[in-house]
């Protein structure tokens, strides 16, 4: 199977991009699948935290692209997968560090050595995002259910149907449930119409995943919570399964999850 | 102090015919004329008429830059004089002979055409585009004919129109209609949830204690001096 470089990207801040690289990296893994995951967004790096390996950075995308380091030396292995590598972005610099021709350059590189390579792009729609949006063959785009971050997922669509690029599909993330209901958010349906464009998965708004982040651990490690499982549902489905999309909607966590939930808290 | 210079939007794009007075202030009045205007003509293409005047290709160049500045594109220019039209061509701008065989040139893309028709009096049989696609935020579509929409508007996109809008699809961007100045231009759209509607100069928001209404066709037209949106059933008069 060739490599395939997904980009995961949003326009607007804060509506989980990182968070769903990470996930979307363990779940592809988990799946037998070799990953690296890029953070591209230089002189804020995060994906590292997210990953729980912040105090093995060595080298970084800046070191690889000004040839202090080889490519080797900069990807750092998971803790817990053997498949999975992370490429840190550089915490010092800012976006003009690496152009879109070091990007492409990287990503060349890992063709054929990987079997995703998938792309963390900051915020925005100037340098950066260009960055991360050079080498990459398909796009996965992340919103919440607000209106804000809506209007900015459609902006960044336009730019890329513009360029003839290709969306796989929207990821829906930190949906509240019971504003859903009370008819106070949007509703997954609402935006996919919206947006019109293919429904990834939709992840609720839970501690669950904050406290998997902030652990350094990645929610989709645990198949036992619904976050988790919906990313092996993201997974299955980037890879072309046919996983029917279950409403986050009408179900209250059941009282396994409740118990769950409290073992490991 | 009297300047002959005129500027005027047709269907096909914008007219600029020059006066006979001194190029410098002449080109100085166009500037200002422009930049008071520039959220309609940014984008679209000129034909400059010249008359007899004799123009180098130096002070061509001179009115394509203020153009290009006013992000508009000089595509024809139409004389009676034969240093500007050769000028032009070194330019690689079209030339035309500026006699009435103007009226009669067809074909091509409609923002090519030179300018035949004013914007005034029927709509009948008016140039207009059709966009096949989704319109996103950030996207803009301009025309100074007619805009036809099969798909979505989108909140943060924008279509300006010199003619009718009609959206086949969700209108939740900002459409003005009649740019130009043409307040009988309406507005269509299947579900109507602007965030703006301009027709001419006059400007509307929806009442934003509007309850949750049904989709259904609208559409807006200027009664009086103020826009208003009418069931497209009630348009029809079923």
């Amino acid at each position: 199977m060739p490599t395939r470089v997904i980009t995961i990207t949003s326009g607007k801040g804060g509506v989980g991009k990182t968070t769903t690289t990470a996930n979307l990296g363990v779940a592809l893994a988990n799946l037998g699948k070799r990953v690296v995951v890029i953070d591209t967004d230089i002189g804020l790096r995060n994906l590292d935290v997210v990953m729980g390996l912040q105090n093995r950075i060595i080298y970084d995308i800046v070191d690889l692209v000004e040839g202090r380091c080889r490519l080797r030396q900069a990807l750092i292995r998971d803790r817990t997968t053997s498949e999975l590598y992370l490429l840190p972005a550089a915490q010092s610099h800012d976006k003009s560090a690496v152009s879109p021709a070091d990007m492409l350059r990287v990503c060349e590189q890992l063709r054929g050595a990987c079997d995703f390579v998938l792309i963390d792009s900051p915020a925005g729609i100037e340098t950066g995002f260009r960055n991360a949006v050079a080498a990459a063959d398909e796009f996965v785009l992340v919103t919440t259910a607000d209106t804000s971050s809506i209007q900015d997922v459609d902006r960044v669509l336009g730019i890329l149907e513009t360029e003839g690029r290709q969306v796989v599909g929207l990821v829906i993330n930190r949906l509240h449930p019971q504003l859903v209901r009370r008819g106070e958010m949007m509703s997954p349906d609402q935006v996919v119409k919206m947006l019109a464009i293919e429904l990834l998965g939709v992840i609720p708004e839970t501690e669950e995943v904050l406290l998997a982040n902030s652990k350094g651990l990645p929610i989709a490690y645990d198949l036992g919570t619904l976050p988790g499982k919906v990313y092996d549902q993201m997974a299955r489905r980037l890879l072309g399964e046919r996983v029917p999309h279950r409403s986050v909607l009408n179900k209250s966590p059941s009282v396994w999850q409740r118990l769950s939930f409290w073992r490991r808290g | 102090m009297a300047n002959s210079m005129s500027i005027k939007g047709t269907r096909e794009g914008l007219t600029i015919t020059l006066g006979d007075e001194e190029l410098g202030a002449m080109l100085q009045d166009l500037g200002r004329h422009l930049g008071m205007q520039e959220a309609f003509f940014r984008g679209g293409t000129v034909a400059l008429r010249v008359g007899q005047r004799a123009l180098n290709v130096e002070e061509l160049t001179r009115i394509r830059d203020l153009l290009t500045e006013h992000q508009m594109i000089l595509r024809t220019v139409v004389s009676a004089n034969v240093e500007t039209g050769q000028a032009a061509q070194e330019l690689g701008l079209r030339n035309l002979a500026d006699s009435m065989a103007i009226e009669s040139t067809e074909g091509g893309e409609p923002t090519e055409m030179p300018p035949s028709r004013i914007a005034h009096g029927t709509l009948e049989g008016t140039r207009g585009t059709l966009v096949h696609h989704i319109v996103r935020s950030g996207q803009t579509v301009r025309h100074t004919g007619h805009v036809v929409v099969l798909g979505d508007v989108n909140a943060g996109a924008e279509i300006v129109a010199g003619g009718d809008i009609v959206i086949w699809g969700g209108l939740y961007g900002t459409a003005h209609a009649g740019a130009m100045g043409d307040i009988s231009a309406v507005i269509c759209a299947l579900d109507m949830s602007p965030l703006q509607l301009r027709i001419g100069e006059l400007v509307a928001r929806p009442e934003e204690d509007d309850p949750r209404k049904p989709v259904a066709p609208e559409m807006a037209s200027v009664r009086g001096d103020r826009i208003v949106l009418e069931p497209w059933q009630k348009v029809r008069g079923v």
